[in-house]
């Protein structure tokens, strides 16, 4: 059987490949469980072939090119996996910071939620302990968390609520937003629930 | 060479505080204003491959500041007394203040962005911790502590002994473990003053007369920079 066969970094070159369709196709696919413990395994065979070969080899002998063979081998893999893993940090990161830093959000989601691995919900967790822990080294003023994308051009906008998301304290008071209203407020009170997609943002009126 | 220390003086100046209602950024004048300086070091470091040495004061000073304009705001728009005309003062002002919230936050989450990638070249290297300051450097070792952790839940405890480690000897073929700056990337420099000759890669002389605009490596330039004789464009 073909499958039963393969080079050594074959499945490494599988798990690049994920990382790069994640990167073309600018979403995060689901965490391959399957194939990380796989190439985990071949890298404990390769160990294996290693060290025997070693042993085989006599004292004061210079050890067989197959060790070379070997090493590479386990290097590659090796770098592979945590390329893999370190793609995936990059786009949470991503992630995180494309909804404001509003961990609920991701993690709340089934959809993302099924494509973490345990780990990675752990890593967003810290990550979000140590982004906050920044952000209040801060003034009260200033949100470092708050949009980088678009310089504010006017101080209010007009929104329509897309998903009731209780009362919210603005400059004009408290607010309580309900599905299907509309409000002029200011950008800078509610700009997070727009990035969540509570509200949306009514242009041209 | 003693305008270096001139110019470096510049860096470090404040401004005196302007009255409450006199937006921040819109007053002409000859010396660079700190939220041009604000401007200058948030577009290099935009664009610069490598961290650059943080601006505490000058920082710290415009968040003051937008404190005290934000508190005036408060205070006249509270004043049953302030006209109509002032109310649309007030307006601008406070779209001032949000525009100028926008750079800072750009400026420090760009440092963030930084920071993260080379969180552990940061933390091995204590002349680049001196560009940082205090919390940043907390968090770059938070987010290198992080990340390896992550690494060896994930990956190296599950492998052979020998393989677990992060700071492995390789091959020259292979890209180091650790990611460092690219100082050879290339950026667009504009001379703010005539600046001394620099040495390009090819090893020959390039001199920038004021206003000149170069594309060229970053390490070639980077002491100009450093000095505010040129900034990236």
């Amino acid at each position: 059987m073909s499958t039963d066969v393969h080079q050594y970094g074959e499945l490494g070159t599988q798990l690049l490949q994920e990382s790069r369709r994640s990167t073309q196709t600018d979403t995060l696919l689901k965490y391959n469980d399957a194939l990380v413990r796989s190439i985990i395994r071949e890298q404990r065979d390769l160990e294996k072939s290693l060290v025997s070969q070693i042993a085989k080899t006599p004292e004061n002998e210079a050890p067989p090119p197959a060790v070379i063979i070997f090493q590479t081998a386990i290097l590659r893999n090796k770098r592979c996996l945590l390329a893999y893993h370190s793609h995936r940090l990059d786009r949470l990161r991503d992630m995180y910071w494309a909804v404001g830093g509003a961990l609920p959000h991701i993690l709340s989601d089934p959809d993302t939620r099924s494509k973490l691995s345990p780990h990675e919900v752990d890593y967003l967790r810290s990550y979000h302990s140590s982004a906050m822990d920044f952000r209040g080294e801060f003034s009260s003023e200033l949100d470092i968390m708050a949009s980088i994308t678009v310089p504010p051009k006017e101080l209010h906008v007009s929104v329509k609520v897309v998903k009731d998301c209780g009362v919210i304290q603005t400059e004009l008071g408290t607010i309580d937003f309900k599905k299907g209203q509309r409000f002029v407020v200011r950008r800078a009170d509610i700009e997070h629930l727009i990035v969540q997609g509570y509200l949306e943002e009514v242009s041209g009126s | 060479m003693s305008n270096w220390d001139d110019e470096w003086d510049a860096d470090v100046r404040m401004a005196p505080p302007q009255p409450a209602l006199a937006a921040l950024d819109l007053i002409p004048q000859k010396e660079e204003t700190p939220l041009e300086l604000l401007i200058r070091h948030w577009m290099n470091e935009r664009h610069a491959p490598e961290i650059l040495p943080a601006q505490e004061a000058l920082l710290s000073s415009i968040l003051d500041h937008l404190r005290r304009q934000s508190e005036a705001v408060q205070t006249l728009r509270g004043d049953p007394s302030t006209s109509d005309d002032e109310h649309l003062r007030i307006t601008l002002v406070q779209l001032d203040v949000e525009r100028v919230k926008f750079i800072v936050r750009s400026y420090v989450r760009t440092r963030l962005y930084k920071i993260e990638k080379y969180a552990r070249y940061i933390t091995s290297s204590p002349a680049i911790q001196t560009c940082l300051t205090a919390s940043e450097r907390d968090y770059a070792s938070r987010h290198a502590d992080l990340n390896d952790r992550h690494f060896s839940f994930s990956v190296l405890q599950s492998l052979p002994e020998p393989q677990r480690h992060l700071d492995d000897e390789v091959p020259y073929y292979m890209p180091p473990m650790m990611t460092t700056p690219d100082t050879t990337r290339p950026v667009f420099v504009h001379a703010l003053k005539d600046c001394p000759p620099v040495i390009l890669p090819d090893g020959t002389r390039h001199e920038m007369t004021k206003g000149h605009i170069s594309l060229t490596h970053f390490s070639v330039v980077e002491h100009l920079v450093a000095r505010g004789e040129a900034e990236l464009v």
